[in-house]
């Protein structure tokens, strides 16, 4: 999609609040993805080039949570 | 501690497990909103509720706000189907630049460090005329500028009692 096929709202507050509600649905879904990921046994190297990061950022980032929420998680490196 | 200093502290405490709840890695001036709303028999309080704020309320006015906000640029929560994370538990959130500004113009409004009021939080938060605060109120219909008129009264009526 370009930029020009996006809607852009008129109003600049409309436009700069769109900007703030997609990062923080985006950190949303990339919370459910990477458990979604992590429950069908993906390692980390694999979701970490999946998302373009590194996989001490999403290690970092997901670990402790997912550890709580009970998903058994595989070794960071084989 | 002073009974301002006890009431900040468990604003930003309630405000963090806010931000934490909503899965947000900072706390921001709506978390700093939610957790005066919760604070039972405070003058903040009082002061939310007699604009119809309570908890539940100002939680539906910032979901409002989120799907509104997605809305202008043509996109649904709805159509992603997410259900609430797990345990939407990171790190603890550290402080947010609309938490900061939040209270550091409720201090700037306080003319002496010993004259502030648990008041002072809320009138930093309704200063806000940009961003997720002001807008979450205009849609759910609440005078901003009224009720930060009332909170200005309020810490007044308060300084000559």
């Amino acid at each position: 999609m370009s930029a020009t096929d996006i809607p852009t709202p008129q109003d600049p507050a409309d436009a700069l609040a769109a900007v703030v509600a997609l990062r923080r649905l985006a950190d949303q879904l990339e919370d459910a993805a990477v458990e979604q990921a992590m429950r069908a046994e993906w390692s980390w190297p694999q979701v970490a080039e999946a998302l373009g990061v590194t996989r001490q950022a999403v290690h970092r980032k997901h670990a402790k949570r997912l550890i709580a929420a009970g998903v058994k998680l595989r070794r960071r490196s084989p | 501690m002073n009974m301002f200093d006890t009431y900040l502290h468990t604003i930003i405490t309630e405000g963090a497990v806010e931000a934490q709840r909503h899965g947000s890695p900072t706390v921001e001036a709506q978390h700093l909103l939610l957790a005066v709303a919760a604070q039972e028999g405070t003058a903040p309080q009082r002061l939310l509720a007699s604009a119809g704020l309570d908890h539940q309320a100002v939680l539906a006015a910032l979901d409002r706000e989120f799907d509104h906000s997605l809305s202008a640029v043509g996109v649904s929560r709805a159509s992603f189907g997410l259900s609430r994370s797990s345990t939407p538990v990171n790190r603890p959130p550290t402080m947010g630049a609309t938490a900061k500004l939040a209270l550091e113009r409720g201090f700037a409004a306080g003319p002496r460090k010993k004259d502030l009021r648990p008041a002072h939080v809320l009138l930093g938060i309704l200063q806000a005329e940009v961003g997720t605060v002001p807008r979450a109120l205009a849609l759910a219909g609440v005078d901003r500028t009224d009720l930060l008129t009332r909170v200005q009264n309020a810490i007044a009526d308060d300084g000559t009692e």
